[in-house]
């Protein structure tokens, strides 16, 4: 979850009106903020992904206004349209980055703290809905250093210009190769010859989109007026970034001004409302509260969207950076979080319905029941586990091995094919521990097939010096006649096993159907596990045998 | 006063009582008990305050080679005086019987006690009786030790020891620690003869002896479903293999979504789902990807087989199957995330989640299961706040507060699948899901900070948590 750090007295400021910390602090988590963690009047909260309009503290304090009843309803746009700015496109970049977009904000001031929040606001919209600036990027830039209009278009890669941060030129190919950014976010372009750009009337580079602005345009605390740029493959997703940077400097004290964009399949942005109609039924369908429209109505305006009731519908009007909002089944949360979450009482209704247990869970406690009345204590293991454990230190063969891509942890790369090698390895982390030790595991085992086969194993181990093939045959006779009735036979296995001694293991026959096997644990396996004990062991499969 | 008391301090006491001020050897002949049943039952005694060990030193005097040999054919003058003793020898003729230290130490201890002359003559010198040797004091004392061990107290002539100490290797001095052990006043008043025979000392520690069990973990996980069952819920099973499109897809996460990425799933290396859902679920799932998210859905990413990263998967295919009007299910079992093992997470973790479709099914509905689940839990100051899922709208999550902690701890998630999830799939009525991780429960439970330490099976743990 992205996370934005707030400071109380700011945020106190930009909500206005006569509010304690301590109310702001207590309305933080009813617009679905989390506070991560609070040191004064810091604080880190955590914000729902699908909502980056509270990547800043100006965002958060338009909803905070709403919930506490200090504004309400929608906080229009009201874009000037002055002609004077303008972006043409040219077509070479239709192939690479087709669509650019943006907006001008001006008479605003800027403190060193909002351009921090501007900073996160930026980090987080390209991680998030940007997709690492994949899908679409931004850039912030001092109006008054640019010479208008700008073309976005394409250049080759030994162009050269200032990027932001620093004080020389550097080629495009420098920058991709020598700069965090360029490393971290030039897969985007892939190998292409030519690169997206964006550059002023004099020809001076303001932007190599998605990596870098120039240093010429940097936005700084001497700002007055901004430029925003978004550049992305897709045109929609452009305007969803744009339209909630804009709705931000809106907040933070700007004008915003059009930004006149033509040329390919570009067109000037307009970040227009939407419209939903709304059945008011569905609030009491689906929460269980009877309220009024009218009352449906305040609770969409708390929540900075804007309502009229029309005949037996609500008319709803979305702002154009509330596009998380799909339907009407949005609203009603919106109306849930308007009306309170804090209001809305739990009612326990009686079942309908007549709970169970499934087959599978029923017959596996059954075996669980009798291993532990055997003396055997359960351990849990990961189904997700090493080469090493499962093949190497078994000499198992490994043909038939699963593995899953790009594992954080060396620990967990293959899918296990049996449980016997976790239970060993039980054993090598115990063996300061007193002896005998007996243990059991029943779990998912995965077959390597088209699709792969899940089935559930039991295994069971036994260590102490004087243990052997009788006694965990013994044990397996057991499991399998208590309860089920099941007898079973051991037969000399048809196939070598590196992991048993030789002569003292064998097949596990049910019915004259292989079920599993059962043997001594060889000196060589127990060396390479560290064990200094005897051990024996089996491992059956419980699908097809007790359960399908 | 009754006292309970073991064979073992009968027998010693018995001793004891008729003689006292033994050693543990001593008790150990008198009571033909072994020494370490007399050691073990002095130890009972002396905690009962019912013996007395004193602890002294004693030296012991014991014959060393040479006073062995001595003891057996008499000491080297000794010796010298009996070859002689029929008339004068040569030295030559003494040396070859004497030989070695054994005849410079004869011919001067047997001058020094002024038994014999010596002449020399031209072919040597020779040596012949002087006076009848008498016993000598030392002689006197080798004979009284002996082969045994005497203490230092018992000889009276110390000159002769301390002739004896300055030859070489004749006597052996040793210093031994003595435990002797004698009885309190109050246990010279014991009858015990008349001690309870066949009683034992009930407060005595007995051995510690682990009782096999199930996994704490299990247990907790049991301990749930039990809730989920007694709330009209039912269990269904699923498989820990999924296709993208069950896992996602299905679940309206875009496939460009950041939770899609390797980083995050765990993605099995040359697997393809190939039937994994029917042509209409394939075409109505993408329509509704496609018109929401506005892109390019593509049935190879949603072919892509994962760990599940969650058990919504396996709930949301049952409805799109058995599509029931009126149902109350569950899903319980493992779930994967590629994260980073740390005390907090794990890349494996079990989860539950319940649906409900049909009548009652509205959030208020929902949060009364969900009060009712953690009462059943013994949780009962909770809370709701809004939270965000990317299948389920309106959303909320519960907040329980833990006394220990003395903080709210976010739990289980619950919300109503959104209609671009439920439409597609053919379901109409509203469908309320509920669930969460279960290692955070059992870790209040355990009172555990460590998450891992549910399957470090470390025996230590499991023996006694």
């Amino acid at each position: 979850m992205p996370v934005v750090e707030l400071n109380l007295n700011r945020i106190k400021k930009l909500v206005s009106g006569n509010i304690t910390k301590k109310k702001i602090i207590d309305a933080l988590p009813f617009l679905g903020l989390d506070i991560e963690s609070q040191e004064g009047d810091e604080i880190r909260i955590e914000y729902s992904p699908n909502r980056p309009d509270y990547s800043t503290d100006f965002g958060i304090a338009l909803g905070l206004q709403g919930l506490l009843g200090i504004k309400k309803g929608i906080q229009k746009f009201n874009i000037k349209k002055t002609g004077k700015y303008e972006i043409n496109v040219d077509s070479s970049v239709s192939k690479i980055r087709p669509f650019v977009t943006g907006i001008v904000a001006k008479n605003g001031s800027i403190d060193d703290q909002t351009i921090k929040q501007l900073m996160n606001m930026q980090e987080d919209l390209h991680f998030g809905i940007g997709r690492k600036r994949k899908k679409s990027s931004i850039g912030l830039h001092d109006l008054d250093k640019i010479l208008v209009p700008l073309t976005y278009t394409t250049t080759t890669r030994d162009k050269s210009f200032i990027p932001l941060n620093e004080i020389k030129e550097k080629t495009i190919s420098n920058i991709l190769t020598e700069t965090d950014v360029g490393q971290n976010y030039g897969w985007v372009l892939g190998d292409s010859k030519n690169v997206p750009i964006i550059v002023d009337s004099e020809g001076n580079t303001v932007s190599f989109p998605p990596i870098i602005n120039a240093a010429l345009t940097t936005v700084s605390t001497k700002t007055k007026n901004i430029l925003v740029e978004v550049t992305s493959i897709e045109k929609d997703a452009a305007e969803d970034m744009l339209s909630v940077v804009s709705s931000i400097l809106q907040m933070a004290g700007f004008q915003i001004s059009e930004l006149k964009i033509s040329g390919g399949k570009n067109s000037t942005p307009q970040l227009k409302e939407r419209t939903i109609i709304y059945d008011p039924k569905l609030t009491s369908e689906i929460l269980g509260i009877e309220i009024s429209p009218s009352n449906m109505v305040t609770c969409l305006k708390k929540c900075r969207l804007d309502a009229t009731i029309k005949g037996k519908k609500i008319i709803c009007i979305i702002p154009r950076y509330r596009f998380d909002i799909f339907g009407p089944m949005d609203l009603v949360e919106e109306i849930a979080l308007g009306y309170g979450i804090e209001n809305l009482e739990p009612k326990l209704s009686p079942s309908t319905t007549i709970g169970k247990k499934s087959n599978v869970t029923t017959k596996t406690s059954l075996i669980t029941k009798t291993a532990v009345g055997l003396g055997l204590l359960e351990v849990l293991n990961s189904s997700l586990t090493s080469k090493k454990i499962l093949y190497e230190l078994t000499k198992r063969d490994s043909s038939q091995m699963i593995s899953v891509l790009d594992s954080k942890s060396q620990e967990h790369t293959i899918l296990r094919d049996s449980l016997l090698s976790g239970l060993l390895e039980n054993l090598s982390k115990n063996i300061h521990e007193t002896y005998p030790q007996k243990l059991f595991e029943t779990g998912v085992v995965f077959a390597k097939e088209k699709p792969i086969r899940e089935s559930i194993n039991l295994a069971v181990v036994i260590a102490h010096k004087d243990t052997n093939f009788s006694e965990i045959k013994s044990i397996l006779q057991s499991i399998l006649r208590t309860q089920f009735k099941i007898d079973c036979e051991t037969k000399p296995s048809s196939e070598s096993q590196e992991l048993f001694v030789k002569g003292r293991y064998a097949d596990i026959y049910v019915n004259n159907k292989k079920i599993g096997e059962i043997g001594e644990i060889c000196n060589e396996i127990l060396d390479n596990f560290r064990i200094r004990t005897s051990v024996v062991g089996f491992e059956i499969n419980l699908s097809g045998l007790i359960f399908d | 006063m009754s006292q309970v008391l073991h064979d073992i301090e009968k027998k010693i006491i018995d001793s004891l009582q008729k003689k006292s001020d033994q050693t543990p050897e001593q008790l150990s002949e008198s009571t033909e008990l072994s020494i370490d049943q007399v050691r073990r039952g002095i130890e009972w005694l002396r905690l009962k305050e019912f013996a007395k060990v004193n602890e002294s030193s004693k030296v012991t005097i014991s014959l060393g080679k040479n006073g062995v040999d001595s003891f057996k054919n008499g000491l080297p003058e000794r010796k010298l005086m009996d070859l002689i003793k029929d008339g004068s020898k040569s030295f030559e003729q003494v040396r070859e019987t004497l030989s070695g230290a054994g005849f410079n130490a004869a011919i001067a201890n047997a001058k020094k006690n002024g038994w014999v002359k010596i002449e020399k003559t031209d072919s040597g010198s020779s040596i012949s009786t002087k006076e009848k040797p008498v016993e000598t004091p030392e002689e006197k004392l080798i004979s009284l030790i002996g082969d045994k061990s005497i203490s230092e107290e018992q000889i009276e002539n110390k000159l002769a020891l301390k002739f004896l100490l300055q030859r070489p290797d004749y006597v052996i001095q040793n210093t031994e620690k003595l435990k002797i052990v004698s009885l309190t006043e109050k246990a010279l008043q014991i009858d015990t003869a008349q001690s309870d025979t066949g009683a034992i000392d009930v407060e005595a520690n007995a051995a510690l002896v682990y009782a096999a069990r199930t996994h704490p973990l299990k247990d907790t996980i049991d301990e749930i479903r039990e809730i989920f069952v007694k709330l009209g819920f039912s269990e269904i099973q699923g498989t820990l293999t999924q296709s993208s499109f069950w896992n996602f897809d299905a679940l309206f996460t875009p496939q460009d979504h950041p939770a899609r990425e390797l980083q995050d799933t765990f993605y099995i290396e040359n697997q393809k789902s190939e039937k994994h859902a029917t042509p209409t679920q394939i075409k109505q799932v993408s329509k509704s990807h496609s018109q929401n998210w506005h892109y390019d859905w593509k049935l190879s990413e949603s072919q892509k087989m994962v760990l599940r990263t969650h058990t919504t998967c396996a709930t949301i295919k049952y409805l799109a199957e058995q599509k029931p009007d009126d149902a109350r299910i569950f899903s319980l079992g493992r779930v994967f995330r590629n994260e980073k093992v740390s005390y907090k997470h794990l890349v494996e973790f079990n989860q539950i989640e319940g649906i409900v479709i049909g009548n009652n099914t509205t959030l208020r509905d929902l949060m009364g299961i969900q009060k009712e689940f953690y009462k059943q839990l013994g949780l009962t100051k909770i809370k709701f706040w809004p939270t965000f899922f990317p299948y389920t709208e309106p959303s909320l999550q519960t907040m329980v507060y833990n006394e220990k902690l003395g903080k709210w701890i976010e739990l289980f998630g619950m919300g109503i699948f959104r209609p671009e999830v439920t439409k597609p799939l053919g379901i109409d009525k509203p469908v309320l899901a509920w669930g969460g991780g279960i290692e955070r429960i059992a870790m209040l439970k355990y009172e555990l900070d460590d998450v891992r330490e549910f399957y470090n099976n470390n025996l230590n743990w499991l023996r006694t948590v």
